[in-house]
């Protein structure tokens, strides 16, 4: 098939990148591998502030993510946006709490939410009277929390609808199939798949933890490594829980939809069962992540979980990698640093921009692939 | 008989001591006991805790079973609301109650297979633990009375069978709902609040299967239900499922169903079987009786009955829809001659076959294969009814529907194999039992030639049929969905929410499957399936914490 241009990666950063090409006027064909992809797996938060897990499990990359506050500040009013453009996607943005169940984890996050304000975040510290009066439903062993105003939260599966809805609007082709190398010559780029060849002016490379892989046949080796991570869902009950719901120490976050059920994910692992097999459900992850859920929320006791699944989350340096690969032409990617569902607007409209030389949103020099150079 | 007495939304009921909610409620002439999202009312349909749409709540505890709920004395019943209010307190609960065992063999099922399994194993020395979702056992066929008395030949025969399980000597622990099953194995269950972890050397999976809906216009109206879950009602509990009842679909349950109703004094109103009569096809009929004479005579035997009662029994009519009227239920058929046939009733039972609960199986890892003719999957076994997973037994309708003689004798083998595995006895001389295994499958197999269990393609009904009753998600949902992106089962549930409710998908998922491989043409296989996950039924987030502190003090 030949087009204008190709898109590879069908999560949500292909879709908005696909969006946005075709909005400008593009013929744009969309390729995604539809098993165990990177994303349409997500839960939907919105971060902001830096996530405390991050900070624990990969403390090298954290720098990279202060950062980029800002831009994730930004990412996530893209949403607000999209939405109205879009359609409904059950967005709700009345902040993230960051719980705190000990005094050095209150010292902990104090810490944080000053380097945080320096970065323009709407941060506030509570204390369990603040918090009493916002979160009713904290366990009684919770001492404060910092509330960040800009998180938010909303439902990837109505998200990702909506952006499918308007690719076909748009004329977008969505084709299955898993693209395993590409090749650029003086006039195209030509990308092999399993059942077919896709050439185009140009490519956006947004397969998530795939897409070193993809371009390692260029000669530039970029980093991505999945990290399968474990969510829960429950039935739905009355609304109760406004915030993002995060732990100063431990991983979890924990958000209630608009359809009333509660979601309890936060970075508990999974097993990676390769690329055509759904990735497997740990028994300490499902107990670990639903008890710590009900210790900081005790009133969900009584709720019943009714369904896990586990998404791949994407890691590199902790920054974006958006640009053209250095060295080569006509390669542009598209691969969000860390939460990539937040950060997916910006980074699609930031490469997106990029091959149609128009304005972008923000700057994406700092996350130019050329700092993977050889 | 004791009487106990509860309320229901405040009103007054009576029942009897032993009988599950759904049945009191039944009994009182009740059958909307929840109300979904969209507003429509919902009540009884598997009666065996897989459909989740009888949720009551008790006691302030909301999405209770009514199925799966003994009634008792002074409790408060309140028709379930889609959004229940989970209240403001935030103490945690007490210091959960957790029980670890490591048998030499877990059983899971105490029906047929799994009882027959559980004595054989025990038999041979192996310690051994059987757990069963219900309060007593005998499992879906040979279905026990709650007040101990029996009705007939095949309740006797089960009754024996479970004093004869209780005789072992194995520990058999009802009431369990198990929710998750690891590599290990580690099997992960809840017992009224309490956690149980099992960790045991070989498990015999013997979990029966669930009924096979018929997805018309009005399957999810109140007053339709499963033809096991009337049977329940009345074998389990005598209570009617309702005064003049409608049983259709395909397959033997169906007719003995509709004569142990009648029998207990409903009005029958038909008895409408897809298949074409099975005098159309003496050949098929011989085959039957050749393999099975004395259950094929019992085939012959029910039919005499019915017609001396002067139930209708009609061949070749196909549910087309239900219609909810001011008498009750507007039921109408489709004639295979042509045109269509409406009756009245204010029940309707339906049976077009089974869908094995292979769940535990499929999230271990075992290998399955498609069987077309029964239309679901097949577990792969050896000899000894080993999986493909070292260790894993499969006993019974789980494995791909094989009929209660068959798990029997499936039980029996499985049994003193996974005990001479985990070293006990030696598992010689299953000459017996697998011979007898052969001929009950000889006779399966003849038996289903004479049914027509093809389950009716979706995309043909019109768009708005609920497809998924849970999630409310009609068929015209789901083809939109997947215009807008094709793919697999997994990609139209993402899309619609198809399968992403309380039943996990059990009902419309085989549907919607079917559905997808009519657009893509592809054979269906394991992976056309909703991919195994846990928890395997519900699982209160109480019940997860209660298992939390055992298995971080056990690892």
């Amino acid at each position: 098939m030949t087009t204008d241009l190709l898109v590879i990666g069908g999560g949500i950063v292909g879709r908005i990148t696909a969006f946005e090409l075709a909005k400008a006027g593009a013929r744009v064909i969309l390729v995604d591998a539809a098993q165990n992809a990177g994303s349409t797996a997500n839960a939907g938060s919105l971060h902001v502030q830096m996530q405390s897990r991050f900070i624990r499990i990969y403390p090298e990359h954290a720098p990279n993510v202060e950062r980029a506050l800002p831009y994730y500040k930004q990412a996530a009013e893209c949403w607000g946006t999209l939405e109205a453009c879009l359609g409904d996607m059950h967005l709700v943005r009345k902040g993230g709490l960051m719980l705190a169940e000990s005094a050095g984890q209150m010292a902990f996050l104090e810490e944080k939410a000053r380097r945080e304000e320096t970065k323009g975040l709407d941060v506030a510290l509570l204390d369990r009277a603040e918090l009493d009066r916002v979160a009713p439903w904290i366990g009684p062993q919770i001492v404060g929390a910092e509330l960040c105003r800009d998180e938010g939260k909303l439902n990837p599966l109505l998200a990702n609808m909506q952006l499918a809805k308007a690719c076909a609007d748009l004329g977008v082709t969505c084709v299955t199939d898993r693209v395993e190398g590409l090749v650029v010559t003086a006039d195209r780029v030509s990308a092999a798949g399993q059942k077919g060849h896709y050439r185009a002016s140009e490519v956006v490379v947004a397969a998530s933890w795939g897409s070193g892989a993809l371009v390692r046949t260029l000669g530039i080796d970029i980093p991505t490594a999945p990290e399968p991570l474990h969510m829960n869902i429950t039935e739905a009950c009355d609304q109760r829980i406004d915030h993002l719901v995060q732990h100063a120490e431990r991983s979890i976050t924990l958000k209630q939809f608009k359809t009333g059920q509660i979601v309890i994910g936060g970075g508990w692992p999974a097993d990676d069962h390769g690329t055509d097999q759904v990735p497997g459900v740990r028994a300490g992850s499902i107990v670990g992540n639903v008890a710590l859920a009900a210790r900081l929320a005790p009133p969900i006791g009584a709720l019943r979980i009714i369904r896990t699944w586990a998404g791949m989350n994407t890691t590199a340096d902790g920054a974006s990698i958006i640009g053209r690969l250095p060295g080569v032409q006509r390669v542009v990617m598209a691969v969000p640093g860390d939460a990539g569902y937040t950060l997916a607007p910006l980074v699609a409209q930031m490469a997106a921009s990029i091959v149609t030389g128009r304005d972008p949103p923000a700057d994406p020099s700092p996350y130019s692939p050329a700092r993977f150079a050889a | 008989m004791t009487e106990i007495n509860f309320t229901f939304d405040g009103d007054g009921i009576t029942a009897t001591d032993g009988q599950s909610l759904a049945a009191a409620l039944t009994g009182a002439g009740r059958r909307e006991f929840r109300v979904t999202a969209q507003g429509s009312p919902r009540g009884i349909f598997c009666g065996m805790g897989v459909c989740q749409d009888c949720l009551v709540s008790v006691d302030g505890t909301p999405n209770r079973r009514a199925c799966m709920t003994k009634a008792a004395d002074g409790m408060t019943v309140e028709t379930q609301h889609a959004f229940p209010e989970l209240g403001t307190d935030s103490r945690l609960p007490e210091t959960p109650r957790v029980r670890v065992l490591t048998p030499d063999v877990l059983v899971i099922g105490g029906g047929a297979g799994g009882l027959s399994a559980t004595i054989a194993a025990r038999r041979a020395g192996a310690d051994v633990v059987t757990l069963d979702e219900r309060t007593v056992e005998g499992g879906q066929y040979y279905k026990q009375s709650a007040d101990g008395s029996l009705l007939d030949a095949q309740q006797a025969e089960g009754a024996g069978l479970v004093e004869d399980a209780r005789a072992s000597g194995a520990e058999i622990i009802r009431g369990v709902e198990i929710w998750g099953a690891f590599d290990g194995p580690l099997v992960l269950a809840e017992r009224d609040g309490a956690a149980l972890i099992i960790r045991p050397r070989t498990v015999i999976v013997a979990t029966g299967a669930y009924e096979r809906p018929i997805i018309v216009p009005g399957w999810t109206l109140p007053g339709v239900m499963t033809t096991g879950a009337a049977q329940t009602l009345w074998r389990s509990y005598r209570t009617l499922p309702g005064r003049r009842i409608v049983v259709c679909g395909s397959g033997p349950l169906n007719m003995q169903v509709a004569l142990e109703l009648a029998d207990g004094g409903a009005e029958i109103a038909l008895v409408a079987e897809t298949a074409p009569s099975p005098f159309l096809h003496p050949l098929r009929g011989a085959r039957l009786s050749i393999h099975g004479p004395a259950l094929a005579w019992q085939g012959l035997a029910m039919l005499r009955s019915l017609r001396r009662r002067r139930v209708p029994v009609r061949n070749g009519l196909r549910l087309s829809a239900v219609e909810e009227v001011e008498s009750g239920l507007s039921v109408t058929f489709r004639r295979k001659s042509g045109g269509t046939h409406t009756v009245q009733a204010d029940s309707l039972c339906m049976n077009a076959g089974f869908e094995p609960q292979n769940e535990i199986l499929r999230l271990l890892g075992a290998r399955m294969t498609y069987d077309p003719a029964a239309g679901h999957l097949r577990c792969e076994r050896s000899e000894t009814l080993e999986t493909s997973v070292p260790g894993i037994f499969a006993v019974g309708d789980c494995a791909g529907l094989g009929g209660a003689p068959a798990a029997c004798a499936e039980g029996r083998i499985a049994g003193r194999s996974a005990a001479a595995q985990s070293g006990h006895g030696d598992a010689y001389d299953l000459f017996a039992d697998q011979r007898a295994l052969r001929r009950h499958r000889r006779f399966q197999k003849a038996l289903w030639q004479l049914h027509d269990v093809s389950p009716t393609p979706v995309g043909g009904l019109p768009h708005d049929t609920i497809l998924c009753r849970c999630e409310e998600i009609t068929v015209g949902d789901a083809l939109a969905g997947y215009a807008v992106t094709p793919g697999h089962l997994g990609t139209l549930k993402r899309a619609t929410r198809v399968g992403m409710g309380r039943c996990q998908g059990r009902y419309c998922g085989p549907a919607a499957a079917r559905l997808i491989v009519e657009h893509t043409g592809e054979a269906l296989t394991d992976r056309s399936f909703f991919a195994p996950r846990v928890p395997v039924k519900p699982v209160a987030i109480n019940a997860i914490l209660a298992a939390e502190e055992a298995l971080c003090s056990d690892d």
